[in-house]
């Protein structure tokens, strides 16, 4: 639409964004403040603004014991991560498939975060930081495997079948997740797999399935028929065609839909608080500091809610033309 | 693509949906017939439609069954109204900044939402900024009632879900046709009009397609209900998954918690149906 000129309207207009935008961020705003002050501070009959900064509660929250040089290592850690970003970033540069440079830095990352209780004694917050990490890099992958070849068939195929398989899809998605969490806890108990990573990935994989196959579908329409039909008339077999032609200029549409499936795997509370009882993931272990009666719990829930919201905040920030791509290519089209 | 290739590309996606999501949608049913606590996983007791009974006769079940129709009705229109009304102004900012305000407006939508129900709940609590302009105006302390809890749950609503129908109203103006709008000034239409005649009935399959999620979305609502009655359990402010939840996992009742999952379940069809009828419709069409 045209736009205002009115320099009046226009006014009131920056005036209404600006309102609903501090609206959206003072929660972290306030958190982020709240997270970094003492008890007796944060609980201070009027907000305080300037304050002295502690980073006790985060301290408290991840360590058993401070290291005696925390700063030496909060710079190591964060250098070693960011070269390994960097690595994923650029991961197009490198000679070899990009698929095994996204598998090194995913080694290598792995093999940092778990020894690092090695050398600094942690909290138990810190395991089901470990925790998250597991279930959501195994449902990625496994969600990714199978969802690829899914879609593929549902972008390439015309037959009626394959409409019915995305609505049904579709149906299932929409269901109040109560309606299979309890069988699957039934069939955890009798199976012995509760509270083990392997219930959360497969179950994981299982409710964010749909939502997988939608998106990758509509990234497999966009890629032209003849691209495989080439590489086909050459002798591969469309098996061939699809893992040597195909998957390689799929990579942004793969991230993408990774992307996705990470926020929503991370963000999982009902299955995985019914599906365990020790292994726990942040999300899960956050919510116990809803309530609390001493002073202290105030400060420490928004260490524990910045804690679980910066992870997800710096991958989004990392991948954000990915996650655009996503929202118009899946969300927006339906 | 031959049959029998889609079907080979799709066996372990199917398999995985059938063994995860339809076998225990069946497995449900059978759970609600049972007379099952934590103690008895093993060898069940069946007991027929007694379950279902105690679910109908469950004056907490019909508390919260309330409530979420309270939810619904009142949170869904509040965040079309605001994410529409919040796009169109959004569209008449130039390029540049919009990046910045929709960089701010989605935040909401990417947090994990226990995390943004803890944050929300940051401002109400003691010692809070929200509690402290509430002391100021009231003049009395922000305390943690069935009522205050009740339209905190729904500011969050407002807060977590207004994004979605925001980014898809805001995405669904760029498509609006140059040629209808520009005939319209000619016309001499205000730009209210314009609004109500041209860009409402543009958008109207997206006012179809937010509202139906927004339904289902709000009806399965559970993570913030859960983390804002933590504090005393206030059993009224439950919603039917909240209360499902509770029944299934402190009272151990698990036969009764099936069998309001599957009243739950049939309950949404009502909405579900035309829905997926929809999609049904447009996709084979789209072939």
């Amino acid at each position: 639409m045209k736009r205002i000129e009115n320099r009046y309207a226009l006014a009131v207009i920056y005036l209404l964004l600006t309102a609903y935008a501090i609206f959206s961020v003072i929660p972290f705003f306030w958190t982020t403040i709240q997270s970094f002050k003492t008890p007796r501070q944060a609980n201070s009959r009027v907000p305080l603004f300037i304050f002295e900064p502690t980073t006790d509660n985060y301290s408290d929250l991840w360590l058993k014991v401070i290291p005696d040089d925390p700063f030496f290592i909060t710079i190591a850690l964060v250098a070693i991560f960011g070269l390994l970003v960097l690595i994923a970033i650029n991961a197009r540069r490198f000679p070899i498939a990009r698929g095994y440079v996204y598998l090194a830095v995913l080694a290598l990352g792995f093999a940092v975060l778990w020894s690092i209780p090695g050398y600094v004694k942690t909290q138990t917050f810190y395991d089901y930081f470990l925790n998250t990490i597991i279930v959501t890099t195994g449902t990625i992958c496994v969600s990714i495997s199978i969802g690829c070849m899914a879609g593929y068939g549902l972008a390439r195929y015309s037959g009626i079948a394959g409409v019915v398989i995305l609505v049904a899809a579709l149906g299932f998605r929409s269901l109040p997740g109560m309606s299979y969490i309890l069988p699957y806890w039934w069939f955890g108990q009798r199976s012995g797999l509760y509270d083990t990573h392997l219930l959360l990935i497969i179950t994981l994989v299982a409710i964010n399935q749909p939502f997988t196959i939608w998106m990758l579908r509509s990234f497999f329409m966009n890629i032209p028929k003849e691209i495989e039909e080439s590489a086909m008339v050459d002798g591969a077999n469309r098996l061939t065609a699809f893992i040597s032609v195909i998957i390689p200029i799929m990579w942004p549409g793969i991230i993408s839909t990774a992307l996705f499936t990470m926020l929503l795997a991370y963000s999982d509370f009902l299955l995985v608080r019914i599906l365990t009882q020790s292994n726990w993931t942040l999300t899960v272990a956050i919510s116990k500091y809803a309530a609390g009666e001493d002073p202290g719990h105030i400060t420490l829930a928004a260490a524990a809610a910045v804690s679980a919201a910066v992870p997800i905040i710096i991958v989004v920030f990392i991948f954000q033309g990915q996650l655009v791509k996503g929202l118009t290519a899946g969300a927006v089209k339906g | 693509m031959k049959r029998r290739t889609f079907y080979m590309f799709m066996s372990p996606s199917l398999l995985v949906m059938l063994a995860l999501m339809v076998f225990p949608l069946l497995t449900s049913v059978w759970l609600s017939m049972q007379y099952m606590t934590f103690r008895n996983i093993n060898e069940p007791e069946f007991v027929g439609l007694t379950n279902y009974v105690a679910v109908f006769e469950d004056l907490k079940f019909w508390n919260a069954f309330t409530f979420t129709m309270t939810y619904i009705a009142i949170a869904v229109p509040m965040q079309i109204f605001t994410g529409f009304l919040i796009a169109v102004l959004l569209d008449q900012v130039s390029r540049r900044i919009r990046g910045a305000y929709l960089a701010a407006f989605l935040m909401p939508f990417i947090v994990v939402p226990v995390v943004g129900t803890l944050m929300v709940k940051q401002l109400f609590e003691s010692g809070g900024i929200v509690a402290w302009l509430f002391r100021e105006i009231v003049g009395s302390r922000f305390i943690f009632t069935e009522q205050t809890v009740k339209g905190l749950i729904l500011v969050h609503a407002l807060w977590a879900a207004t994004p979605f129908s925001l980014i898809v109203f805001f995405a669904g103006m760029q498509t609006l046709p140059h040629e209808l709008v520009e005939a319209s000034m000619i016309d001499g239409a205000s730009r209210l009009r314009q609004v109500r005649y041209i860009m409402i009935p543009h958008l109207r399959s997206l006012f179809v397609f937010v509202g139906l999620i927004s339904i289902m979305d709000s009806y399965r609502v559970f993570d913030s209900v859960f983390v804002l009655t933590e504090q005393n359990p206030i059993y009224k402010a439950e919603v039917m998954m909240l209360y499902t939840f509770r029944t299934a996992m402190s009272v151990q009742r698990l036969g009764k918690a099936n069998a309001m999952s599957v009243i739950t379940v049939v309950m949404i069809l009502v909405v579900l149906v035309p829905f997926l009828y929809r999609t049904y419709r447009e996709q084979t069409e789209e072939r």
